[in-house]
């Protein structure tokens, strides 16, 4: 098994991209005849040496299968599966140069934790010193040294993760694989291990793939995401391009709040079009990838609630430029940081308004008030149908 | 705390309850003092008397009958004494034959028992009904049913000479094979129950961790699937070795006259032997082998596993 140790700190430069794992028309399906499940349809992606990559959707997206492929766990239905450059289709778990981090750890409840650390190096044959060596570091670099002689069972959940970590990335994978690692925590356990995992990705830079169905935990953590749904990837970006720039209605639901307006496409270019809004403004609008859409269509465009701001709302900025929608206060809810304003807009749609609060606490405007909506610059996207 | 202050709100009742719990274990042990340690009591006592002429004890005392479990006597000079061959052969052939069937048992039911539990949930039950079907037979009746499919002119004879593998049938029945063969059929299910009880305790994860871990087949295996079972092996032993050892059925009808157990020793003691308190000597030699061996297999055994529950 020849498996590079993984320079550490040498994550590649943007401009000098390496592919690690090449993924093409990917399928996988389950069972036969009337019964087949097709978990995974036509999967096509490419993910970076040293890139934390992260798969997210919600359960039965088809995630945790496109993990199990990777893994060797199970062998694709069709399509091609590449790591390092090497297809690994008909390889099992054992051939292939990756580890997983399994969602409830699956630590060998008979081994001490130096012995879970060490059971891939053992069964790689390393050399005893070398197998020792190791081990030692990794219970410095999960910050378990005191406790390598424990069993499983006699360490706390965080503790065990971290053991599964070190577990995994002992035998210096170029893969490492996480399922949902972080959901059996509770919520401060989670925020540190998040940042715990930030934290080993970049020490040893290896690459991670991670599965999770919840979005915050993927755009916090991610360099990419991978949005998934009924077996196939919607989107694939960065945290900032997927969550500002969805490029289909299950992606902008999936992540974060967001208002959704019917519109109607009155120019186009290759990456613009200026789209009218129900209230009759005109704004310029982003496209998503591939375009897909025609001057004179019905579409549905998407504004984030921070995106836009009510006019004349003096915690808000400027009080008198750029209405574009208007409506009626329905409710506001206080979020501590942040109040929901939800408005009715003229022609009935709902649409919230995020408000940031300040020290000065102005209130926010009463129920029933009519208000306009002003816009951010390039708040606005179109969504492929 | 919460605990206190639970057990505090009902301060009254949790007591009283406790105090009659021993009844419900009542008819068990009544059931076990009149029929474990009362007859065990009276073997105990009849193995130091001395033998009635026409079977039966007489009530004088005598330890002859220890004696004579271990050391034979001349003829023609009672005062000459030697080691009781035969009954050391027949303790040896006990033990190791006892031995022999736990390990074939094991062998077989480790597939068996991983097939039941690698089956999906809603079929296991059928599977484990079809284990439990043998108990619905007589235990003479299935012995009898081997020695068809084995005496000389049975099922595999008949079939291979009328295959012309053989000229002559090949002697099975009355040798240990026989005995060997018997003994696993009847106890193959005893090891396959535990067995399966702790595999389908076992994580699937734990395997696929393993392999993930580089671990090849025979690995996860060894380092991953045994070690983990290991409570169904020490159970399933147990279960078929004991009553191996004191077989008394399948040696009888398999074995034949000449290839006896501890079973059939005793049994020729109690009948044609009459020699009661020598029945009830061996009968008690039994007892203390299978407690020394149970003894020594749960403390070898059980060494490793207490070095792993040492701090759990």
């Amino acid at each position: 098994m020849a498996t590079p140790a993984p320079k550490p700190a040498s994550t590649p430069a943007p401009g000098a991209r390496v592919t690690e794992i090449e993924i093409g028309a990917l399928s996988k399906t389950f069972g036969r005849g009337a019964q087949a499940f097709r978990a995974l349809s036509d999967v096509s992606v490419s993910i970076n040496r040293g890139e934390f990559f992260t798969l997210l959707g919600p359960s039965g997206c088809g995630k945790t299968t496109l993990l199990r492929l990777i893994a060797g766990f199970e062998q694709p239905s069709g399509g091609t599966l590449r790591i390092g450059g090497r297809e690994v289709a008909g390889l099992g778990p054992n051939q292939r140069p990756v580890n997983t981090v399994f969602q409830n750890y699956a630590l060998f409840p008979h081994m001490s934790v130096a012995e879970n650390i060490g059971f891939g190096l053992r069964m790689q044959r390393r050399p005893a010193a070398e197998r020792r060596e190791t081990v030692d570091r990794m219970l410095r670099l999960v910050r378990m040294e005191a406790m390598a002689d424990r069993r499983p069972t006699q360490i706390s959940g965080g503790q065990q993760q971290r053991v599964a970590l070190a577990r995994a990335l002992a035998p210096q994978p170029r893969v490492l694989l996480l399922d949902e690692p972080l959901s059996a925590l509770d919520l401060k356990l989670r925020k540190e291990m998040q940042s715990e995992l930030k934290r080993l990705q970049l020490e040893t830079g290896i690459t991670f793939v991670f599965v999770t169905h919840d979005q915050e935990e993927a755009l916090t953590m991610s360099d990419r995401v991978a949005v998934m749904s009924e077996g196939r990837i919607l989107q694939t970006g960065t945290p900032e391009e997927i969550y500002n720039r969805p490029a289909d209605r299950f992606v902008a639901d999936f992540i974060g709040d967001t208002n959704f307006l019917d519109a109607v496409v009155q120019d186009i270019t290759a990456t613009h079009a200026v789209v009218r809004l129900p209230g009759g403004a005109r704004l310029a609008a982003n496209l998503p990838a591939g375009g897909g859409t025609a001057a004179g269509a019905t579409v549905t465009v998407v504004i984030r609630p921070e995106h836009a701001r009510l006019v004349g709302d003096s915690a808000d900025g400027p009080a008198d430029e750029g209405a574009v929608l208007s409506g009626q206060v329905e409710r506001s809810v206080f979020f501590g940081t942040d109040t929901h304003v939800h408005l009715r807009l003229s022609d009935g749609t709902p649409f919230v308004v995020r408000r940031q609060n300040t020290a000065a606490a102005t209130p926010p405007p009463e129920i029933g008030r009519e208000v306009s909506v002003a816009l951010a610059g390039g708040a606005v996207q179109v969504l492929r149908n | 705390m919460a605990i206190k202050q639970t057990s505090a709100a009902t301060p009254a009742a949790v007591p009283e309850r406790h105090g009659h719990k021993w009844l419900l274990s009542a008819p068990a042990l009544i059931i076990l003092i009149l029929a474990a340690s009362g007859p065990l009591l009276i073997v105990l006592v009849y193995s130091f008397l001395t033998p009635g002429n026409f079977g039966g004890v007489v009530w004088r005392f005598s330890t002859e009958a220890w004696f004579r479990v271990f050391f034979s006597r001349d003829i023609f000079d009672p005062e000459v004494v030697s080691l009781n061959h035969a009954h050391l052969a027949i303790f040896w052939r006990s033990v190791s034959l006892a031995l022999q069937t736990t390990v074939i048992c094991a062998i077989l039911g480790f597939p068996t028992a991983w097939f039941i539990a690698t089956r999906p949930q809603h079929t296991r039950a059928f599977w484990l009904f079809l284990i439990t079907i043998p108990f619905w037979t007589n235990l003479l009746i299935r012995t009898f049913a081997i020695q068809e499919v084995i005496r000389n002119q049975g099922l595999i004879n008949t079939t291979l000479m009328r295959l012309g593998l053989t000229d002559a049938p090949i002697q099975m029945m009355y040798t240990d094979f026989a005995i060997l063969v018997g003994m696993a059929y009847v106890f193959l299910p005893l090891m396959v129950l535990p067995l399966y009880a702790a595999m389908d305790k076992l994580d699937i994860r734990l395997i696929e961790a393993g392999y993930d871990l580089y671990a090849s087949r025979w690995q996860v295996l060894r380092r991953i699937v045994l070690p983990l079972v290991k409570p169904g092996f020490v159970a399933g032993s147990i279960l078929v070795f004991i009553p191996s050892i004191g077989a008394f059925v399948t040696p009888r009808v398999l074995g034949g006259g000449r290839n006896m157990m501890l079973g059939n020793l005793i049994e020729l003691q109690f009948g044609q032997g009459r020699n009661w308190p020598l029945g009830a000597a061996l009968a008690m030699t039994m007892l203390v082998l299978v407690v020394g061996a149970l003894i020594f297999y749960i403390r070898y055994v059980g060494r490793t596993e207490d070095a792993g529950r040492e701090h759990g």
